[in-house]
């Protein structure tokens, strides 16, 4: 199992909702993992989708833009380990993540807000899982501080 | 090519918070293939100091340039412009890079981003190793091709030192025996015998120790 990676599986498909404002997510992801971000059904936040023909060309300095440009939380949907079409593209998306997740905690603005999962091919509960586990972290981390 | 890498984001952050416009300007060679100052540094560097003073309610304006080479007049004029409209340069670029911009940019406060490691080669993707200490008297060919003075961790011209296990170093069990890789090459081409001639104290003049070396090729010289 590659590090940094989240496995969905331990929280429910439900949708999450946060009381005191309307999370903004960007979500990276291949497009071989998810057709469309529009499938997910958590009405609570607003979500960014940014297709990628392959996890590999995730670029550190996007994840960092998404924040500049309001995002209180930053996803990057991959395939799961050993499924990626160009064999490692997921890999190497999970090492970009890992150090801009240090970046974030080093500026302050916490590594949490920035997650790699893995989703099986066109699988909707684990999207949904995803999101859920994200506005979860958002529960405890508030609205992006830099925005 | 020199290796470098990049200093802790706090310490940056600290160094140019003095500052309301700033260029963060990089280098595309040396420090570009080692992953500390290149053009994709240089827009994770802007993004992540721009999060990070706007999250203490600071606004900063960053400008981003990349040029050829920073060691370099002809390339470093076309910053000239970027520059001139900001307080201050954080540059990206190795010890030389960061000294030809204060040199040429009188008026402009130079910052370094990055910590000028060494002279090396990529021995893999993502592994960067020290080859060469610019000691000004190159003796690789008394050494079948690999330097003593940089990769063995005493620096013996009269090798090996007997500390060494299973041809790694006892200084630092990760660094490979300097001597060992020397013998098993020379073993390789039959020049054992060349080992056993006794190489006399290197004359440092040449190095650091003479001071700050100059080097005139009259021929270019106008």
């Amino acid at each position: 199992m590659v590090e940094n990676f989240k496995v969905v599986s331990s929280i429910t498909p439900e949708p999450v909702k946060i009381e005191q404002f309307k999370p903004k997510i960007t979500v990276f992801h291949c497009f071989n993992a998810i057709n469309s971000i529009a499938d997910s059904d958590n009405v609570y936040c607003d979500i960014k989708g940014i297709k990628m023909p392959c996890s590999s060309i995730t670029r550190e300095v996007f994840l960092l833009r998404a924040f500049e440009a309001g995002a209180d939380a930053v996803v990057v949907m991959v395939c799961p380990e050993g499924s990626c079409r160009y064999i490692e593209g997921n890999i190497w998306a999970g090492k970009r993540v890992a150090r801009m997740k240090k970046l974030l905690d080093e500026i302050g603005l916490d590594g949490r807000r920035l997650n790699i999962f893995f989703i099986p091919q066109r699988d909707q509960t684990a999207l949904n899982r995803a999101i859920n586990q994200t506005m979860d972290n958002l529960v405890t981390l508030g609205p992006n501080p830099a925005a | 090519m020199i290796v470098g890498e990049q200093k802790p984001i706090a310490e940056i952050k600290d160094k140019v918070s003095s500052y309301s416009r700033l260029l963060i300007l990089g280098c595309g060679t040396c420090v570009k293939t080692c992953f500390a100052g290149g053009e994709d540094e240089v827009a994770i560097m802007a993004s992540a100091l721009r999060l990070a003073f706007q999250k203490d309610g600071r606004k900063i304006k960053i400008e981003e340039l990349t040029v050829e080479r920073q060691c370099e007049d002809e390339f470093i004029k076309e910053a000239a412009t970027a520059i001139a409209r900001n307080d201050a340069v954080l540059s990206l670029a190795c010890g030389a890079g960061v000294q030809m911009i204060a040199s040429r940019f009188t008026r402009s406060p130079v910052l370094p981003g990055v910590n000028t490691t060494f002279i090396g080669v990529l021995e893999k993707q993502g592994l960067f190793a020290e080859k060469c200490m610019g000691c000004g008297n190159c003796i690789l060919d008394t050494f079948v091709g690999i330097c003593p003075i940089s990769r063995c961790s005493k620096k013996l011209l009269n090798g090996p030192c007997g500390g060494s296990q299973n041809g790694k170093c006892e200084v630092n069990s990760e660094t490979d025996c300097a001597w060992q890789l020397i013998i098993d090459r020379s073993k390789s081409f039959g020049q054992m015998d060349k080992l056993i001639t006794y190489v006399p104290p290197k004359d440092w003049r040449t190095s650091q120790a003479g001071g700050p070396r100059k080097l005139v090729i009259e021929d270019h010289v106008i």
